[in-house]
């Protein structure tokens, strides 16, 4: 039961843009890190990118949950889990950092933001209080309210995309990750076993 | 880079030099893992030792894998020598690409009966090789052959035990605890519970950890016991991991078949006491004992159901905690059936909680109807005098008896309140299962279920 990052961005009209993250990787091999760093924000902002304002979703891909939160300020949050973790608690916790987030960052440096200018400071402590998720105050609560919003499932990232659109391509593309990162993705996707010596 | 065999045998001779420099530089290495690098950079070591995590950059492996893999065959093949130590540094840089070489483990196996290799650098190794690969069979396989020789070296007198597989860690009769064996298994325990963590059921990983507990710390209660409380934790934040409560189901069969053995034992002076180390210490006496493992076995069932009701209603939606409640349910209904089978046979000083019940049913109560009033029992014994084992039966809440009513009950509460539909699936399965499944087993042989284990 685990959550891997949680990440706050901003919609932008064509790109969405990082503001702040926190990651958690423990539980990823010492020398996969910074991949697997980069492609949490890869999909994090691609995530926000093709969800519209004002819905929440749930994005299944490989083991992992992605959640996301895309508010009618097109302020958005992206939580990305493992199978385990219950998906209203990680609801609980975009509220809870959007609202907080909104009112100690002033709404016109978001369009422009990014993480080495935006002074918010409180996403690694909310990770690590949340790595268990029974420390979500008043969860049953929220069970209540969440039941009348409609979260939106996902059970592929291909499904975000639009028609054409292939993964690989913007994975290829993307400025969020290295070249180490991408040749690892292509391997990765070669191979898609979990016995593969090579 | 097209590479001619000098270069590529050079290069190969050079990476297993700079892996064995790298164990040699760094004894706490704790990790190894393959380093995404498509490309060579022009004479680096393709090693990298960072903290202590030791990397691979991929770009080797296509050279470094086939060759070594080839080396270590025409040896088998008695085509080409190798010296010991090329042996050991071949073998290890075989197995930390590829574990489940069974050849390079055997000759491993093989230099360790030569007395050339200590067996429990193989448990370093293993151990390195499961944070790459936590599951792979033949790490755990030979992982149990060198623990059998290790028990070999710490238990000499071997043939002189009643039973094989006997624990040496109480120290029988009266000698000192074996250190060793303690150290090793607690080392056991860490190196499975960080692979079941890397690999979600890793059914390998579990195994290993009951085989372990199985041949090291046979009958130990005490063991026993701290297993299931240190284990909450960690299945409580891993609720869909069948291999963990699967853990679970093995402890709570081995502390009832244990406490239930302790029990039918004669009541004399305590032979089994060296067995298992009783939690409470030198202070309680053979017979007090005794009457507090009998007690404690339905307080056992009725903590583990309730974590168990603790976890499906605080995690709707997972199945892997509906089958454990099963399992264990069903473990308490076929224990409570035994007792009552053997209330006649039992001397009453060791009985109370069930003569209490069974009698106060009277003999003619079918053993249907007994087993679903165990709560109403319950009541009945509060009604007569406070004796003793009313007292006993008070213990604890009433609430931590398990039975029938209060499953069902429990099922109509998730029932009532569930808004997940996979929640609400399990609940009414359970119950079907309760229905028909308990009802149905109470015409065949209890006993049966118990030589399972």
């Amino acid at each position: 039961m685990k959550l891997y990052s949680l990440s706050v961005l901003y919609k932008g009209i064509n790109k969405s843009n990082l503001l702040k993250a926190a990651y958690d990787l423990s539980s990823f091999s010492f020398f996969q890190r910074s991949s697997v760093q980069e492609f949490m924000t890869f999909t994090s902002a691609l995530i926000v990118e093709r969800s519209s304002t004002g819905t929440r979703s749930s994005i299944k891909e490989q083991e992992y949950l992605c959640h996301v939160y895309v508010r009618n300020d097109s302020l958005g949050g992206v939580v990305i889990a493992d199978g385990e973790y219950p998906s209203r608690v990680c609801f609980t916790l975009l509220d809870k950092v959007l609202d907080e987030f909104s009112r100690q960052v002033d709404s016109i440096d978001w369009p422009s933001g990014s993480p080495a200018t935006i002074s918010y400071t409180a996403l690694d402590s909310y990770l690590a209080k949340y790595q268990n998720p029974r420390e979500a105050d008043a969860m049953t609560k929220v069970q209540a309210e969440l039941d009348e919003t409609k979260i939106i499932l996902h059970n592929t990232m291909e499904s975000l995309l639009e028609r054409g659109e292939k993964l690989d391509d913007l994975v290829q593309k993307s400025e969020h990750l290295g070249t180490q990162s991408k040749a690892f993705y292509k391997t990765a996707r070669k191979q898609n076993s979990c016995c593969e010596v090579m | 880079m097209a590479e001619s065999e000098e270069e590529v045998d050079v290069l190969v001779q050079r990476v297993v030099k700079d892996i064995n420099n790298a164990f040699k530089k760094n004894p706490n290495i704790d990790e190894i893992g393959l380093i995404p690098c498509p490309e060579a950079r022009y004479n680096r070591s393709p090693i990298v030792l960072v903290e202590n995590k030791l990397g691979m950059e991929s770009w080797c492996v296509k050279f470094l894998l086939p060759f070594v893999h080839n080396k270590l065959l025409l040896y088998r093949q008695r085509k080409q020598w190798l010296d010991r130590e090329a042996l050991i540094d071949i073998t290890c840089t075989l197995l930390l690409l590829n574990p489940d070489f069974t050849t390079a483990w055997n000759v491993r196996k093989e230099l360790a009966q030569c007395g050339v290799l200590n067996p429990e650098r193989d448990l370093y190794l293993g151990k390195l090789v499961l944070t790459k690969f936590p599951k792979s069979p033949e790490t755990w396989i030979h992982r149990r052959w060198v623990l059998q020789q290790v028990l070999r070296q710490c238990r000499p007198r071997a043939a002189e035990q009643k039973e094989p597989g006997e624990v040496e860690l109480g120290g029988a009769q009266g000698s000192p605890p074996n250190e060793r064996l303690r150290r090793v298994l607690r080392d056991e325990m860490k190196v499975c519970a960080e692979a079941a963590g890397r690999y979600p059921s890793n059914y390998n990983a579990w195994s290993h950890r009951i085989w372990v507990l199985q041949n090291l710390a046979k009958g130990n209660l005490k063991i026993l016991y701290d297993e299931l409380s240190s284990m909450k934790l960690w299945v409580s934040t891993h609720v869909s991991d069948h291999s963990g409560f699967h853990y679970r189901q093995f402890l709570m069969k081995a502390l009832v078949a244990e406490l239930s053995r302790a029990t039918d034992a004669s009541c004399g002076p305590s032979q089994d006491l060296h067995r298992s180390h009783w939690p409470n210490g030198d202070g309680v006496g053979p017979a007090a004992a005794e009457e507090s493992r009998t007690a404690s076995v339905p307080e056992l069932f009725g903590k583990e159901l309730e974590l168990c009701t603790d976890l499906i209603e605080t995690y709707p939606g997972h199945e892997t905690l509906w089958c454990h409640r099963r399992h264990v349910f069903f473990l308490w209904y076929h224990w409570r059936k035994e007792q009552s089978q053997d209330v006649g046979r039992q001397p009453s000083l060791l009985n109370h909680t069930d003569e209490t019940l069974s009698g106060s049913l009277g003999a003619s109560a079918g053993r249907n109807v007994q087993a679903m009033d165990v709560d109403l029992a319950l009541e009945e014994s509060k009604q007569t005098s406070y004796t003793q084992d009313s007292k006993r039966l008070k213990r604890g809440p009433l609430q931590l008896r398990p039975g029938l009513p209060s499953e069902h009950s429990f099922v109509t509460k998730i029932l009532s309140g569930c808004r997940s539909p996979e929640q609400g699936r399990f609940a009414a399965a359970y119950r079907k299962w309760l229905d028909s499944v308990i009802v149905a087993a109470d015409t065949r042989d209890a006993k049966k279920w118990f030589s399972l284990i």
